[in-house]
């Protein structure tokens, strides 16, 4: 049988999602950055949809679209205490929608593997990189944990507002306890299996496909720097 | 090749050693498998060959000597002795650090720093031979049990160590996956790899194996040449408590129709009964994952649902239960209910337990359990019942899984549901528990429970099935 085509195709080098992430949340975390929100959003649904994860491309803009409308419309449509406040909020709070977009980005389409090819190309030391490689793999295996406890819950009636409303502190409780000893118990395996296949030993790692940093690479990051000086340099709307 | 001498370990805070006084010797390009009840050790002596012994248990106790491949164990570095080993994990899901077949391969040459040429070359040569089975192409996570296990085995070898260990290979497969599994294990017996095998079903290696220990309270009680143990007839192995012949399930077909049932029935087959569904059809990412235009499932019998992985068994349950969206309707005794109503009546003994364990005593989890059904009062006669009441003050986390297990099923009975899910409730029990849990299953279906039971699992099948409902991947049409 011949060898399948199975070269997966190469993405965005990871070391320049890092930078991306970190460039746009400098951006709109910046005194200036609301006006670069509508530039992060757009890159945040190209490079969703550049992944075809659709899902991802539509509800960036549709969480965007709902900070708006409450951010900036309802306090003109309603104006009492209540719609600032919530106003106020949300003007904040698109920004996080666009710096998780740009975020989930990396989560989703970084292997623990590729991450800490990366990492070591730019030496960062091998504990704070495997610590970083092993949580990028981490975090499904909590979520998924996670939705199974309240999968459980929901059949014992144990999920809902009012019980958690009459007693915050036990549904807590109820929720964190199954779902931290589950985990437990998966990245026991996980962790087991990784050391004994050589995961932060002294020996020098190897990649089977070492990153590589291509034009995509050198264009995003270019547009992200040029953004991130911007943001840094241009006066803030209300200074 | 593998020298354990006189061996006693203790886990960190147990009372009794898991090893005691263990002698364990074995040759080079030897297959040996290791085998007993539930705790007789097996899987602590697979430990101590790869070195999570004491490795991994800071303050467990370890008495006699242990060295591998020419490595004192206790002494080396987990990585030296990775690098002559190669660990297959009960669950192969669960020991996945990467997210494609291709990846996982490579994890362990990477790491122990191999040429990424040669690593190109050795992971294109496994990626072809496991590519007859394995879509290789998918993520790992949708990939099924046995194909997860040919790439945990890809992954195991890829580094090309001298020994494989298999902490119960078999124990998730159904029975095709089986026979992959032997005919991937009898390739790599063939290229002189040393192989022990911690397993409860014992016939399929029956081929392959030099040797079998079974094993008693942690230390070796009985040993088996392969010739012996062709000839051993069934009654012995249950005298051991071991699984030995698997006893092939066939149950009568559950008349259904839709794209995902695999034999189709006409539909004036189909009687009323206590649950009906009609019209269900889900989509999950875009496409459809299960389509079932009618079926009927009695109360008071145990239905299986069977079918590959991928097939929407779990997404059928989920919908039963009310836990997943879908078109169609769910009928209980003839009354159409809601997703909410569903859960309700519905409960689900999932394949690990520790998910359902919301309090800090074992008698609180009952009287939880009961106090929404208002049978708070028969919480003592079903912990007598199963065997609990000895450990009603006990934190539920604290139990062996067996006991967590029949936890959750008393809390099942108290809470008097109607319909019933057992997800693969026997993955790596004996013989002697499967016994158990089969009666557990048959004592909620006597109640006038609606049950379905999810497994792969021919003995259960045999022992506690009564119908099946065979599912098949639905065909985009």
């Amino acid at each position: 049988m011949p060898v399948p085509s199975l070269r997966p195709r190469r993405g965005l080098d990871p070391r320049a999602k890092i930078l991306l992430v970190i460039g746009c949340s400098i951006v709109v975390m910046s005194p200036a950055g609301l006006r670069f929100v509508p530039f992060a959003l757009l890159l945040a649904i190209g490079l969703a949809l550049g992944e075809r994860d659709w899902r991802r491309a539509a509800s960036l803009p549709a969480a965007a679209g709902v900070m708006w409308v409450l951010g900036w419309w309802l306090p003109l449509w309603w104006p009492n205490a209540l719609t600032a406040v919530v106003s106020l909020a949300c003007v904040y709070l698109i920004r996080f929608v666009v710096a998780i977009g740009v975020g989930a980005h990396v989560i989703v389409t970084t292997s623990p593997t590729q991450l800490a090819a990366a990492l070591r190309i730019w030496r960062i030391p091998r504990p704070f990189a495997v610590t970083l490689a092993v949580m990028l793999r981490f975090f499904p295996v909590v979520g998924a944990e996670a939705n199974a406890v309240l999968d459980a819950m929901r059949l014992r009636g144990l999920v809902g507002a009012g019980g958690l409303l009459r007693h915050p502190v036990l549904s807590v409780e109820r929720f964190t306890v199954p779902m931290i000893a589950a985990s437990l118990r998966a990245s026991e395996d996980l962790s087991a299996s990784a050391i004994l296949r050589g995961l932060g030993s002294r020996r020098k790692p190897t990649a089977m496909q070492p990153p590589r940093f291509a034009t995509p690479d050198l264009v995003l990051v270019l547009v992200t720097a040029t953004l991130t000086t911007a943001a840094l340099t241009l006066p803030a709307p209300l200074s | 090749m593998i020298h354990i001498e006189h061996v006693t370990w203790t886990y960190p805070h147990a009372e009794t050693p898991s090893l005691r006084n263990l002698d364990l010797h074995v040759r080079s390009g030897e297959f040996v498998v290791l085998c007993g009840a539930s705790g007789s050790g097996k899987s602590t002596a697979l430990r101590l060959m790869n070195g999570l012994i004491p490795h991994f248990h800071d303050e467990g106790s370890l008495v006699g000597t242990v060295t591998v491949d020419g490595i004192a164990t206790p002494g080396a570095e987990l990585d030296e002795i990775g690098l002559g080993t190669g660990t297959v994990l009960q669950h192969p899901r669960r020991q996945f650090f990467t997210e494609t077949a291709r990846e996982e391969i490579a994890f362990a040459m990477e790491n122990f720093g191999f040429p990424p040429p040669e690593i190109h070359t050795r992971v294109d040569d496994l990626i072809s031979q496991i590519a007859v089975h394995v879509p290789v192409e998918q993520p790992l996570q949708r990939l099924s049990g046995g194909q997860q296990q040919q790439v945990a085995i890809a992954a195991a070898t890829a580094h090309r160590p001298r020994i494989l260990l298999l902490d119960e290979p078999s124990s998730s497969l159904s029975a095709d996956a089986v026979e992959r599994l032997t005919a991937t294990l009898a390739q790599v017996k063939a290229e002189g790899v040393t192989i022990v095998v911690a397993e409860h079903r014992l016939r399929y290696l029956q081929g392959l194996a030099d040797r079998i220990i079974v094993m008693r309270d942690g230390a070796m009680s009985t040993q088996w040449s392969a010739g012996t143990f062709r000839s051993l007839p069934d009654d012995v192995l249950a005298r051991e408590g071991l699984r030995g012949d698997i006893r092939t399930a066939e149950l009568p077909s559950l008349p259904a129709t839709g794209g995902s049932v695999a034999q189709p029935s006409p539909g004036d087959q189909i009687r009323s009964a206590a649950l009906e569904l009609e019209g269900i059809r889900c989509r999950l990412g875009g496409r459809v994952v299960l389509d079932i235009e009618r079926v009927s499932i009695a109360a008071g019998e145990v239905t299986a649902l069977r079918g590959a992985n991928g097939a929407g068994k779990s997404t059928l349950a989920r919908i039963i239960t009310g836990l997943q969206r879908s078109a169609g309707t769910v009928r209980l005794d003839g009354k159409a209910l809601s997703r909410q109503a569903r859960q309700r009546v519905s409960a689900i003994v999932m394949q690990d337990v520790q998910r359902q364990l919301f309090t800090d005593r074992v008698d609180a989890e009952i009287g939880l359990a009961g106090a929404g059904a208002g049978q708070v009062d028969e919480s003592e006669t079903v912990l007598r019942a199963l065997d609990l009441d000895h450990l009603a003050t006990r934190h539920p986390l604290s139990l062996s899984g067996g006991q967590q297990q029949r936890l959750v099923v008393a809390t099942v009975r108290v809470s008097n549901r109607r319909i019933v899910i057992f997800d693969e409730p026997s993955s790596g029990v004996d013989r002697r528990h499967l016994r158990s849990i089969s009666d557990q299953i048959r004592r909620i279906a006597a109640s006038g429970a609606v049950v379905v039971l999810i497994s792969h699992d021919e003995d259960l099948l045999h022992l506690a099935a009564d119908r099946q409902l065979t599912l098949a991947p639905h065909q985009a049409s």
